[in-house]
Order: C-alpha cells, then sequence, then structure tokens
C-alpha cells in the first residue's frame, strides 16, 4: 500500500514537472514568436564587428562571433587561474602566519582576515580600480619595478616568450604613446585580480589554519621525538595531514573565485559575463541561446573542477592509509 | 618585558620579523593617520570646500546622506521607510529578550504578517499612501529589503530543498539534487542577468514582474540552494534514533519534521546559515550591475556627479561604504561565534 501511493506521487510529480516545462517552453515560444525573435545558433558564424582589448588569440573585428566567444572564455580562465595562484599563495601566508609564536606576526594575520573578508568583494575591486590604480603614474613616468617589469596606469607590461624564427624573450619597449612588445595585462584585468585574491585569500587562510589545527599535537611532537627538524615536520608530516583537511573546502573557494570572475562585468574587461551576454546579446538580440551557451561554460568548469578536485581529493586520502 | 621577549623575541629570526614589522606598521600609521585625519577635509559643505582632489572629502558623505539611506525614494514619504524599518527593530529585539512572553505571537508577527505589510508600507498604493515605483528605492534601504526579504523567502524554499533532496521518492530527490547542483555553478550576476531577460520571456504576457522583484527572485534561486545544503549539513548530523523515536511517537511526517527534526538541525546550521546570510549581505552589492542602487550603487552614483569633479569623493564614498559593510559583517559573525560556542557548551552539558 505505502509503496504503491509513493508510486503514483511521484507519476504526479513527474506530470507535474513535465507539463510545468511544456508550458514554460510554450510561453516562450510564444512571447518571442511575439517579439519577432528568430532563435538559432547560426549566429555564431557572423561577423563579429566590435574589438576586444585582450586577446589570447588572434582575432580582429572581422573575426566571427565564434571566435569572440573563445576570445572571452580564454579571458576568463586567464583571470580565473591567475586568481587561483595568488590568493593560495596569499592564503597559506597568512593562514600559517595566524599560528605562528610571534605575537605580531599572528595578530597581524588575524587583521588581515577580519580586515578583507568583511569588505564586499566588488567593493574591493573598484576600490582597485577607481582609486588605487588610478594614482599610478602615467605612461610618460612610468614605474619601473626592474627594467623588466613596467607599471602605469595602462597596465602592468611584462616579457615574454617570442616564436620570431626561432625562441627570443622580448621585453616591453616604450613606443611613442605606450610600450610594445612583451606582454600586457590591461588595468581592469589587474583590479579584478587583486581583488579577488585578497578577498580570498582571507577565507583559504582560514581553511589553512584550521587545517593545521585539525593535525594532533601528538604528531608534531613525534616528528620532533624522531630527530626532525622543525621545518621537516611541517613538510613532512603536518602539511601532508593538513591536506586532508584543506582541501573539500579549498575546492568550494576555487569555485568561488572561478565563478566570481564574473563581477568583471562591472568593470568592462572582457570576459565571457561582458562580452557575450553583454556586447553579442545586444547585437544579435538572441537571450535564449547567448544565456543557455554562457550557462553551458559555468556549468561545465565548475563540474570539471569539482571533478578534479574530487579526484585530488582521493589521492590525498588514500595516501599513507 | 616577559611577555614581550617570549612573544615577539624569542629567536634571532623572531625579532628581526618584529622589528621589520613594528618599522612597517609605524610608517603605515603615520600614513593612515595623515590621509585619514590630517589631509582629510571636515568641515564646510558644497564641492567647493574640497579643493583637493587627493582628500578625503566629508562634506560629501554629509551632503548625499539622504541619498545613501534611502536612495531617490520622495523625502517627504521618508518617514514610511522609518516607520516600517523601525517596527521590524522594535519585533527583532522583542524576539530577541528570552524572557519576553508570547514570542510564539511576536515571531509569527516578524515572519509571517511583518514583510507583507512592510511591502504595502514601502511601495504605497492602497489606505491613501502615494504609490513609490521600486525604480527610485535605493541606499541603505534597499539593501536591508533585498537582504531581508531573499533571506526570508530562501530559508522556507530551502528548508524545502533540503527536505526534497532527503526524501525517500527517488524522483523529487533526484529533482531537487539536479536544481541544487546546477544553480550551486553558476555565478551570482549571471544568474542576474539571465532571470532579468528572460524571465518576461518564461511568463505570460500579462504577467509583468519589476526589475527589483526579477533580481530578488535571482537571488532567492541561488540564496536557497547555498541555505539547502546548509541544512541538509544539518538534518545528516541527527542520529537515526531522532527519526525512529519520532516514528514510534506515532507522528506523521510533517509532526516529526516540525516539532522533531527540523529544531534540532537549523541549532546545528545555524553558523553556516549566518554564513551565508552575511554573504548574500555583501553580495547585494552586485546589484548596481544590473542599475538597481544599493549602498554601493549611491555612493557610485553621487561620487560621479559632475558638480563633485575633481574632489576625492569616490575614495571618500568607498572608506564609507567599506567601514559600514565592515562593522556590519564583523559584528554579525561575531555575534554568531557566540551562539556558537553557547550551542556547544549547551550540548556539551547534555550528553
Amino acid at each position: 500500500m505505502r509503496r504503491n501511493s509513493a508510486f503514483w506521487l511521484q507519476c504526479l510529480l513527474g506530470l507535474g514537472l513535465l507539463a510545468l516545462l511544456l508550458l514554460v517552453f510554450r510561453t516562450t515560444q510564444a512571447n518571442l514568436e511575439l517579439l519577432g525573435v528568430q532563435s538559432g545558433f547560426d549566429f555564431l558564424s557572423r561577423k563579429a564587428g566590435f574589438s576586444i582589448a585582450q586577446h589570447l588569440i588572434p582575432y580582429s573585428e572581422d573575426s566571427p562571433i565564434r571566435t569572440a566567444l573563445g576570445v572571452a572564455i580564454l579571458n576568463t580562465l586567464l583571470l580565473a587561474v591567475f586568481c587561483i595562484a595568488l590568493a593560495s599563495i596569499l592564503g597559506l601566508l597568512v593562514g600559517v602566519g595566524r599560528l605562528s609564536s610571534n605575537w605580531l606576526v599572528s595578530r597581524l594575520s588575524l587583521a588581515y582576515l577580519e580586515l578583507f573578508r568583511n569588505v564586499p568583494v566588488l567593493l574591493q575591486i573598484f576600490f582597485w580600480y577607481y582609486v588605487a590604480l588610478r594614482a599610478l603614474p602615467s605612461f610618460q613616468s612610468s614605474l619601473f619595478i626592474t627594467d623588466y617589469l613596467v607599471l602605469n596606469n595602462r597596465g602592468l607590461y611584462f616579457p615574454f616568450i617570442e616564436f620570431s624564427g626561432g625562441l627570443s624573450i622580448s621585453p616591453p619597449a616604450m613606443g611613442r604613446f605606450s610600450y610594445e612588445g612583451g606582454f600586457y595585462l590591461m588595468p581592469e584585468f589587474l583590479a579584478l585580480w587583486v581583488g579577488l585574491s585578497l578577498y580570498n585569500a582571507s577565507y583559504i587562510s582560514e581553511i589553512v589554519r584550521s587545517g593545521f589545527e585539525s593535525v594532533p599535537r601528538g604528531q608534531l611532537e613525534a616528528g620532533a621525538a624522531l630527530g626532525l627538524r622543525r621545518r621537516a615536520v611541517l613538510r613532512r608530516v603536518a602539511f601532508p595531514q593538513a591536506l586532508r583537511a584543506i582541501l573539500p573546502p579549498l575546492a568550494t573557494v576555487y569555485m568561488n573565485m572561478f565563478k566570481a570572475t564574473s563581477l568583471a562585468a562591472a568593470i568592462a574587461y572582457p570576459e565571457i559575463v561582458s562580452v557575450f551576454v553583454g556586447t553579442v546579446n545586444n547585437l544579435v538580440g538572441r537571450p535564449v541561446e547567448v544565456m543557455a551557451v554562457t550557462l553551458a561554460f559555468y556549468a561545465g568548469v565548475s563540474f570539471l573542477v569539482a571533478w578534479l578536485m574530487g579526484r585530488w581529493n582521493e589521492r590525498v586520502m588514500r595516501r599513507g592509509q | 618585558m616577559a611577555w614581550l621577549a617570549r612573544n615577539l623575541f624569542s629567536s634571532w629570526m623572531n625579532s628581526a620579523v618584529s622589528v621589520v614589522l613594528i618599522g612597517a606598521m609605524g610608517w603605515l600609521a603615520i600614513k593612515l593617520f595623515q590621509w585619514l585625519i590630517l589631509d582629510a577635509q571636515w568641515a564646510g559643505s558644497g564641492p567647493g570646500a574640497c579643493a583637493d582632489a587627493q582628500a578625503l572629502c566629508w562634506p560629501f558623505v554629509r551632503a548625499r546622506w539622504p541619498q545613501f539611506l534611502y536612495g531617490l525614494y520622495p523625502a517627504e514619504e521618508v518617514w514610511r521607510i522609518n516607520l516600517g524599518l523601525g517596527i521590524g527593530l522594535l519585533l527583532g529585539v522583542a524576539l530577541a529578550i528570552a524572557r519576553m512572553p508570547a514570542r510564539r505571537w511576536i515571531a509569527a508577527l516578524l515572519f509571517l504578517a511583518y514583510p507583507l505589510l512592510a511591502g504595502l508600507l514601502f511601495r504605497g498604493g492602497v489606505a491613501g499612501l502615494a504609490p513609490v515605483e521600486t525604480s527610485l528605492w535605493g541606499g541603505f534601504f534597499l539593501t536591508l529589503v533585498v537582504a531581508g526579504s531573499v533571506f526570508w523567502v530562501s530559508l522556507a524554499a530551502g528548508v524545502l530543498l533540503a527536505l526534497g533532496r532527503q526524501s525517500h521518492l527517488p524522483l523529487l530527490r533526484q529533482a531537487c539534487a539536479v536544481w541544487i547542483e546546477f544553480w550551486r555553478a553558476v555565478p551570482v550576476l549571471v544568474l542576474l542577468f539571465v532571470v532579468i531577460i528572460m524571465l518576461p520571456l518564461f511568463l505570460p504576457s500579462n504577467i509583468e514582474i519589476d526589475k527589483l522583484g526579477r533580481a530578488m527572485i535571482a537571488f532567492a534561486i541561488l540564496m536557497s540552494t547555498y541555505l539547502a545544503e546548509a541544512v541538509r549539513g544539518g538534518l545528516q548530523s541527527l542520529p537515526a534514533g531522532q527519526y525512529e523515536a519520532a516514528r514510534a511517537l506515532g507522528l506523521s511526517w510533517a509532526q516529526s519534521r516540525l516539532h522533531v527534526v527540523l529544531p534540532q538541525a537549523l541549532v546545528v546550521a545555524l553558523p553556516q546559515i549566518t554564513g551565508n546570510f552575511i554573504g548574500l549581505f555583501k553580495e547585494t552589492t552586485v546589484l548596481l550591475v544590473i542599475g538597481l542602487f544599493d549602498l554601493l550603487g549611491e555612493v557610485q552614483r553621487a561620487a560621479s556627479d559632475p558638480q563633485w569633479l575633481g574632489t576625492g569623493t569616490t575614495a571618500t564614498g568607498y572608506l564609507f561604504v567599506a567601514a559600514f559593510f565592515w562593522m556590519a559583517c564583523f559584528s554579525l559573525s561575531r555575534a554568531s561565534a557566540r551562539v556558537e560556542r553557547r550551542m556547544a557548551r549547551y550540548r556539551a552539558g547534555m550528553s
């Protein structure tokens, strides 16, 4: 009897969901027809006709929208990778700093955590973009961090490997109006990179701290008793065990950081939201297709990262058992 | 002295680090004092008072104070906001007092009647109140309205989703799991665009929801999935005996969830729920990207006013917003940590 009622309940639920989906589909179709919107993905091979300030692959206004999408996706991933790298390093430093025996270091690490965690990340990005970067010197009086690293209010220039008839490293050289050669990061990128990294490093530092604190004291004492130096104890005994507690929440922060790259749309760094949802959607007027592609991209990367972090986690958990 | 020796100068390495840090902090403190206090423009009014574009300009914050609080809400109707928020604050305080009589009724009033009442009061159009369009809402008021109402809806939806994910009906369980996992992968800004652009297409053309309503729906979709995960953690932490005992007492499904399972699960999930609320509160700043002006949006809008061109309005405004959010989020997280400690003691005392 109970089984039976569960079966019918599910049938009802399934039918209800199906009916809802069908209804939404029909209404959308009717609405699109009413608005005279066409459908289909053929717009992807249309000529883009707009320029993108930063492209990792060859792109011009004559390229198809497909290529623009590729450029936007690469820009998103570039920003995400840079952020994950910087936030991880900072987070590790601050997290270990919290555990330092030096009172000043641990208090400063705590101050860092509380300062950056409790201010909205968009505000931090705005601060870097509209206040800090604007205060940098102009092109004529650029800051030279070294001969090869040039910073001014148009961005950060650094040398890059070039493949013009053999490998060579090309340093940024002063042109007439800007630096040429080498590689260049635009101010929007810098603001997002610094803002997202500093904000998320505060979360990572908490994860690192509680990870290390989860290692039983006996383990450290045993390491010391075996005659290992303090650094060796940390690296060989504490770190591998802390990693088990660190990885699952770290995966969540990495995912959040990847998702937060979409804030780029607020200061017009050309990643997928500002290029595709913004520019392309205005150009071709195919909201359903544009949104579907964007959602598919985020969902796809999320599931890929979740899967990869899951695999890594499995390996860490297996080790030493 | 002993404290210094132990905590700052225990070894050569430590001493060196301490000295460098003390030097750096001293330098930073002097610079900050100069920027925040000495160089800042405190007195005066109007753009003329702030000639130096590098200096902080507090007359700007004073001049735009009503805009930061209420957005473009008509000045003669602002009493409605104050009244509405005041009632909410009063009910909240009354609820927080442990010995208050009839707390159950206050809770019902706060969570069931108050949101509707406040909504009517703010929107107007009834009982002789002039209607105020939501496009005029802004500032701190908008931040509170969005955070409050989204949290209110999402907590209910999140509990239902979490229960659905635990259901013995495979189809319901799967449907909830897919819904939660999919939206968890999507950034809030993308979902805002999706709902704002797509929702009118999904709905019959005679139903219209304004931009604020759509933005709240987008936030609620995300927030309810986060809260569902938090509540699920609480549900999973309950020993199976609790479920079995409820059934043995002859409680129905709904009774056992309402009286046995949820009260315990929500307490366990409380720290995470507070964390999610703080996240939501900070995330309301994203509204400015879609053209709704929360506190940060109003500051941004005011700072780009050509009248105030060439004054330090942007930095001042950001500092003001940062200080506001910092104090709100910091005290919320401190309060949550205190409740958590008390709960831990309580539970340790029970077993």
